[in-house]
């Protein structure tokens, strides 16, 4: 082999990790050097004006898991993340399905859906705290306008019922992403298979069934992890609306750990709490792509 | 030459010029002494203010260069926290607490910078405010105090009297809430995440109580104290409130109130601007905050100005003992605090004010007798967290006695 050649072949294979190169330290600006800052912070004690006083061990994990809050903050979290990336994941499918299905107007019905994902989340939070709100809102206005109701609803009587508007305000936002996830999956299928079933005498379940839902499936597994990871790490919504009030019953980590660190000064604490939301959104990302994958391998 | 050779060199050359262009502005600025402000945003005006008075100020003393950056309080903190985290803490910042960047050691002590002559203007309880261990780190920059506002209308409606005390304050409750049903809130509460402390402070402090005992030590789970929070959720309770006050701000007690649907609140002097402002136009009056005591005790809500320890020389102290020279002479000053309807934190200030517009007069009087939060002990910020967490478990159904015991037992014992 001659001399030319070799450099040529070695310039060959590295050519790629060069291509990677801005990328890759991209990211390890972006997103590395944050996560190990993080994690640094989280081991060291704080003044309240931020600035580091040594190092401390788990005591700021000692703190925040002996906190009575971050139970409740944590059980919140959970409920908020399944309940608004299960619900959305439905009504995503079947708009997707709906939109996929030829009838005048379906442009327009498909920038309809859009709007809810094109609007920023802040605005989208505090218009539809205006719109439940009790005493100047759209709602009771329109009610009693139709002549329903005769005197204003409180639409917020309970932190229960405030955290059960924010999951509707977050399943709104997130089910475009959804429906259109599952819409490129849907527009990949090739409609002869929908006819081959359709002569073998499958009826519309058993198409959805067997040919639909497993076909969408590799597009649908991307949005749900990634919509896992925003739902959880989605602040913009309960800030806007409650700001976690009142007394944290709606709070989530996100919004927890902001007023750790940004009202209350403790800046340790707050990296406890988002080293703790980091390990766990870690784990429950693997374990879902394990899954999803392995259920993949059987078909 | 190819493209990508073309292209590699323009880049360069276009690092190289944004560096030289750099280094120029640098040696400009060298002979200059520079003078950082971070300050807080109160309301519209004050950006353009800081911008008229930055222009002003760097043409008159053209050997000081000042920068003031306006920063809204949303993000002033965590602006302030993060400069202060990477060594880059900015000459002068204009905020409302002290205690913790001075328990850090970053500040200088106010006789370092402000000159004797303006040193004097201040209200010496004023000054009190800042002072730990026998030395001031602060000095105020403004003031707002706090009354009640009552819908003239509404309360004539009733049929009663503006309520002094605590038992007349319910008793007109009841009277609204007989006469006008679900159209009107006789009173109204906020305990948000916002400002909840102030609720606090509106009934202990009328009550007797207070976050601190004679001594200055933290009471915050007194007897005073306990009936004084119960008493207002009992308001709460009784249905006589706003619906929802951990969750309604001043601003939208404010909104009401300016639509005829809020009976009576406990605001800032500001009100009166901003009902004119939103356009709303109700028939109300002024006056003091409902007690349960002999004589009713106002709030009184005050800003800082303090200098950081960047180890400055004696240059760049003489320029911020000017800029201090500047800000409180009696014109600009003057305009400072009217620019958002704000009180003066000096005595010269005030008179200039009084002359101007004698409406004022009584404002100044109240405020003259308001207490203050206890803003220089250190602890303050978990007490202010720690109150409005207990008034909302209270809302919730919580034991306001077993609630403010808890709080009082975290913030002594750490």
């Amino acid at each position: 082999m001659n001399r030319a050649n070799r450099k040529g072949r070695l310039k060959h294979q590295l050519s790629p990790y060069l291509w990677l190169l801005p990328s890759f330290a991209l990211m390890s600006v972006m997103v590395l050097l944050p996560i190990i800052t993080v994690f640094y912070r989280s081991l060291q004690k704080f003044s309240k004006a931020g600035r580091i006083k040594g190092f401390i061990g788990f005591g700021n994990f000692e703190k925040v898991l002996g906190s009575s809050k971050f139970l409740t903050v944590f059980q919140n979290t959970l409920v908020w993340t399944v309940c608004v990336v299960v619900i959305s994941t439905i009504l995503g499918i079947i708009i997707g399905m709906i939109l996929n299905t030829e009838f005048k107007g379906r442009k327009i019905a498909r920038a309809i859906v859009v709007f809810p994902w094109a609007t920023s989340l802040i605005i989208q939070a505090s218009v539809w705290k205006f719109i439940i709100n009790t005493d100047h809102g759209a709602l009771n206005s329109l009610l009693m306008k139709l002549g329903i109701i005769s005197s204003p609803v409180n639409w917020t009587s309970s932190p229960g019922i405030w955290f059960a508007w924010e999951i509707w305000v977050g399943i709104f936002v997130t089910v475009p992403f959804v429906a259109f996830c599952a819409l490129s999956g849907l527009q990949s299928i090739e409609s002869s298979l929908y006819e081959s079933a359709a002569i073998d005498g499958a009826g519309f379940w058993q198409k959805t069934f067997y040919i639909t839902l497993p076909l969408i499936r590799p597009s649908l597994t991307v949005a749900t992890v990634l919509n896992i990871i925003y739902v959880f790490n989605s602040f913009p919504i309960i800030w806007a609306m409650t700001k976690g009030d009142p007394a944290s019953k709606t709070d989530t980590l996100v919004t927890y750990l902001y007023k750790l660190a940004f009202i209350n000064g403790e800046n340790g604490e707050a990296s406890a709490v988002s080293v703790l939301s980091f390990v766990f959104l870690c784990v429950v990302a693997i374990v879902y792509l394990m899954l999803s994958s392995r259920g993949g391998d059987k078909e | 030459m190819s493209r990508k050779t073309i292209a590699g060199a323009l880049a360069i050359v276009l690092a190289l010029g944004a560096a030289a262009a750099l280094d120029t502005v640098t040696v400009m600025a060298a002979d200059k002494t520079p003078i950082s402000v971070i300050a807080a945003q109160y309301g519209p005006n004050t950006t353009q203010w800081w911008a008229d008075f930055q222009d002003s100020f760097n043409k008159a003393n053209p050997d000081i260069d000042l920068t003031v950056e306006v920063v809204s309080w949303n993000d002033i903190y965590t602006k302030v926290n993060t400069l202060l985290q990477n060594d880059k803490a900015p000459d002068i910042l204009n905020i409302d607490t002290f205690a913790d960047y001075q328990s850090d050691d970053l500040l200088l002590p106010v006789k370092d910078y402000i000159s004797d002559e303006t040193y004097a203007k201040f209200y010496p309880a004023f000054l009190d405010q800042s002072v730990v261990d026998g030395t001031c780190w602060a000095v105020p920059d403004l003031a707002s105090v706090r009354g009640l506002f009552y819908n003239k209308d509404i309360l004539d409606k009733a049929g009663v009297e503006v309520p002094t005390t605590w038992d007349e304050l319910t008793a007109a409750c009841k009277a609204i809430k007989e006469k006008c049903g679900d159209d009107v809130y006789p009173w109204g509460i906020d305990m948000t995440t916002d400002e909840g402390q102030a609720a606090f402070s509106y009934y202990t402090w009328n009550n007797g109580g207070g976050f601190v005992d004679e001594n200055g030590d933290w009471a915050l789970d007194s007897d005073k104290n306990v009936e004084a929070i119960e008493y207002a959720i009992g308001l709460v309770k009784d249905g006589y409130t706003n619906t929802d006050p951990a969750t309604q701000t001043r601003y939208d007690l404010q909104d009401l109130f300016g639509q005829g649907k809020l009976a009576m609140m406990i605001g800032p002097n500001g009100i009166p601007t901003y009902l004119k402002d939103g356009g709303y136009k109700v028939n109300y009056g002024i006056s003091t905050i409902p007690t349960n005591t002999d004589t009713s005790t106002a709030q009184g809500v005050m800003d800082r100005f303090m200098v950081f320890d960047n180890d400055d020389d004696d240059t760049k102290l003489a320029a911020i003992t000017k800029f201090f020279d500047t800000f409180y002479d009696d014109d600009p000053y003057s305009k400072w605090v009217l620019m958002e309807d704000f009180l003066p934190a000096t005595k010269t200030g005030a008179d200039a004010m009084v002359k101007a517009d004698d409406s004022y007069s009584g404002w100044l009087d109240i405020l003259a007798s308001a207490k203050f939060y206890p803003t220089a002990k250190a602890e303050w910020i978990d007490v202010k967290q720690g109150v409005i967490d207990a008034e909302q478990q209270a809302l919730l159904g919580g034991d306001v006695k077993q609630l403010l015991k808890d709080l009082q037992d975290s913030v002594v014992n750490g």
